[in-house]
């Protein structure tokens, strides 16, 4: 482990060809994350976010530019590669959760070990799947299908699912999108009890109170950095779920 | 260590759709059983017919009278009655090599004793027949050399035959009017059973073909004449003398063709297999069909899986999978099935082989080969059918992938 730059993007660019049209999805970004900072992504809709992260996460190259990961350039590798790389150093939260259905949560964890180059005995892989759901609050629900959980126990299962392989760098794109504001800040809670233990994470948001949870936003526009600023005054989950009990017992 | 937790990952996919999985592997359950089946039926029957035809005898040749014609379609043998009791004693005295004749007449009809009618077959032959046909009696004895010159009323008699008219009674020296002549009983023979065209070979009554000819039957012509050789090498130089006999002592002249035929036991055996290869083959394909629907089916089903399942092949990516490891994967899914498909279908086809075979009095053959065959076919099935859905899964962009409504 070093104590650097986790991520850093030189110039990026992503220019997507749907026939005749050309799209610039981003044009020329660069960005540096050390280690153990939490940012938020913002921006408009369409000017690009999703595009970097799948960039960052290793799902999609840059048609130009430079992007290196833990101290390798990931820009030119192929297929496999890629695929090895979001293996190990990679976790990957969705929107939608992206859960296996019909498929229990800790298999739904396990589902990165498979692809390792581990070799884990199934009760070792049952082991580490239990202890991770156990460390985001969902001991006892580990038998459970995506279709017995809540959209926050199942984006608890997708985190989970990010954590297990011990990731440099954990990406989520619009995490809370689906979830209800309270449920959201039990996620940003999770995140923040994470990013506590050192874990770097950066996740794409719309909403400003969400984004206030990071300690850093990036602002985005036309497939740019519009700014980059460290958050001055960032909410705490706990502090922030407290005062929400409060409210409604008080109504 | 990759290899061992695709298989895992294969089988929890499988297990998540069970009831779709038990009704993919179906249709290669019921290929493979029809398949076994059939060929098991099928041989079954080419190896009754095998034995029936061994069970006419050791180096037979069979002269019928009546010819074929020269495109070798047979225009009804024993038909045109150009065959003499001259003749076979001409073969006896002048064909070297031979080591017993029977002559034979058969015609059908009613025996009576007591108050008891049964219709039935009578055989009139020499005292050799039962030699040559190897037919021991189960009880009695063979009517003699004498009995056949003196055309004497006796006659030996099938087991059906025997407890159609006697019941449990023993037949043996009683009467039984065949055409009301009385004729009496020395022997009973062993049961033989059905023959494969599913005749009672046992129902029948064998007489001396002098007796059958003057006192049962008529006419003055043979049927056919079995003559039979000491040694299998003299097979073909009997055969041809046989010929040149008879045409010599019926007057054909060269180039004219022949109003009897010769044929060994071989070529009859020869014969009857290729048509029940025949029937194997066309029961084989017609269950191989099947099989290629059943494999079709999987194709289907696996590519109607790719679509359905293409979100959850995106995470998978997504989280690590390469492309040969979602090919792996679907192609493992494919196998299993097709696989655990033919084992069941042998199982089943084993078994209804076996039912067929008893009701219809056949051995059902079932050879390993058969077995090891079938199994690697429905493996193969699903290699061939499962390869294209999975290789259109393992080319799958994750980002599309996901993004997959
Ligand atoms: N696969 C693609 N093919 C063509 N154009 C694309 C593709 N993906 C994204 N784009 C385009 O790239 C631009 C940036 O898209 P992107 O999804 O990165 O935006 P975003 O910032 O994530 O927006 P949102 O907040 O709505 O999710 C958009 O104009 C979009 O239409
Ligand atoms: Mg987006």
């Amino acid at each position: 482990m070093n104590n650097g730059t986790v991520v850093r993007l030189s110039d990026v660019h992503k220019t997507y060809r749907t026939g005749e049209m050309e799209v610039h999805a981003v044009r020329g970004v660069s960005l540096e994350i050390q280690r153990g900072e939490f940012v938020a992504l913002m921006g408009a809709s369409g000017s690009g976010k999703s595009t970097l992260m799948n960039i960052l996460g290793c799902l999609d190259r840059p048609t130009a530019g430079r992007y290196v990961l833990d101290e390798s350039d990931v820009s030119a590798l192929n297929r496999d590669q890629l695929a090895d790389i979001r293996n190990n150093k990679i976790g990957f939260v969705f929107q939608n959760f992206n859960l296996l259905p019909r498929t229990s949560a800790r298999e739904n964890v396990e589902l990165p070990l498979l692809y390792g180059r581990r070799g884990l005995t199934n009760a070792q892989l049952r082991e580490k799947a239990d202890a991770v759901l156990a460390s985001v609050g969902l001991e006892g629900r580990e038998d459970h299908h995506p279709s017995q959980l809540s959209g926050g126990q199942q984006q608890r299962v997708a985190i989970a699912r990010a954590l297990i392989n011990g990731p440099e760098v954990v990406l989520a794109d619009e995490p809370t999108g689906n979830l209800d504001s309270r449920t959201s800040i039990e996620i940003m809670g999770i995140f923040q009890q994470l990013n506590e233990r050192g874990i770097t994470i950066i996740m794409v948001t719309h909403e400003q109170d969400i984004a206030a949870y990071a300690r850093r936003n990036v602002m985005m526009r036309d497939g740019l950095i519009l700014n980059d600023h460290s958050v001055s005054q960032r909410f705490d989950a706990a502090a922030e779920l407290e005062k929400l009990a409060r409210s409604t017992n008080e109504s | 260590m990759r290899v061992g937790s695709t298989f895992n990952i294969a089988f929890r996919a499988l297990r998540r759709n069970k009831l779709r999985s038990v009704l993919t592997a179906l249709g290669i359950i019921i290929g493979v059983a029809a398949v076994i089946a059939m060929v098991g039926i099928g041989n079954g029957a080419k190896a009754q017919v095998e034995a029936q035809i061994a069970s006419l005898g050791q180096n037979i040749i069979l002269v019928f009278s009546g010819s074929t014609t020269s495109s070798g379609i047979r225009t009804g043998w024993g038909g045109a009655g150009t065959l003499k009791i001259e003749d076979a004693e001409a073969i006896r005295r002048e064909v070297s090599g031979v080591t017993a004749v029977s002559e034979e007449v058969v015609s059908t009809t009613q025996v009576a004793a007591g108050n008891q009618n049964w219709f039935t077959r009578i055989y009139g032959e020499s005292a050799d027949y039962l030699d040559i046909r190897q037919w021991p009696l189960a009880d009695g004895s063979p009517f003699t050399p004498q009995d056949v010159r003196s055309a004497n009323k006796v006659c030996v008699i099938g087991r059906t035959t025997a407890t159609q008219i006697y019941g449990n009674d023993d037949p043996i020296g009683q009467v039984l009017r065949v055409k009301n002549v009385p004729f009496t009983i020395t022997g009973v023979l062993t049961p033989k059973g059905l023959s494969a065209q599913g005749v009672d070979q046992d129902d029948i009554v064998i007489m001396p073909y002098t007796s059958a000819m003057k006192r049962v039957a008529g006419g003055t012509t043979l049927r056919n004449i079995n003559v039979q050789v000491g040694d299998a090498n003299q097979m073909n130089a009997a055969q041809k003398q046989i010929i040149d006999l008879l045409r010599q002592r019926h007057n054909i002249r060269p180039g004219r063709d022949d109003d009897f035929t010769v044929r060994s036991q071989q070529e009859i055996a020869d014969a009857a297999t290729a048509t029940t290869n025949v029937m194997t083959g066309l029961l084989g394909a017609i269950a191989g069909v099947s099989l290629v629907v059943g494999g079709i089916g999987i194709m289907n089903i696996m590519l109607v899986s790719v679509t359905e399942r293409t979100r959850e092949i995106g995470t998978r990516m997504a989280v690590g999978a390469h492309g040969r490891d979602i090919l792996t994967q679907f192609l493992i899914e494919a196998i299993s099935l097709s696989s655990v498909g033919g084992v069941l279908g042998i199982i089943i086809g084993i078994a209804a082989a076996k039912t067929i075979a008893i009701t219809r009095h056949w051995p059902a053959l079932i050879s390993p080969g058969s077995i090891v065959i079938a199994f690697l076919v429905s493996a193969a099935v699903g290699i061939f059918f499962g390869f294209y859905p999975a290789r259109k899964a393992a080319a799958l962009d994750p980002i599309e992938a996901l993004r997959y409504e």
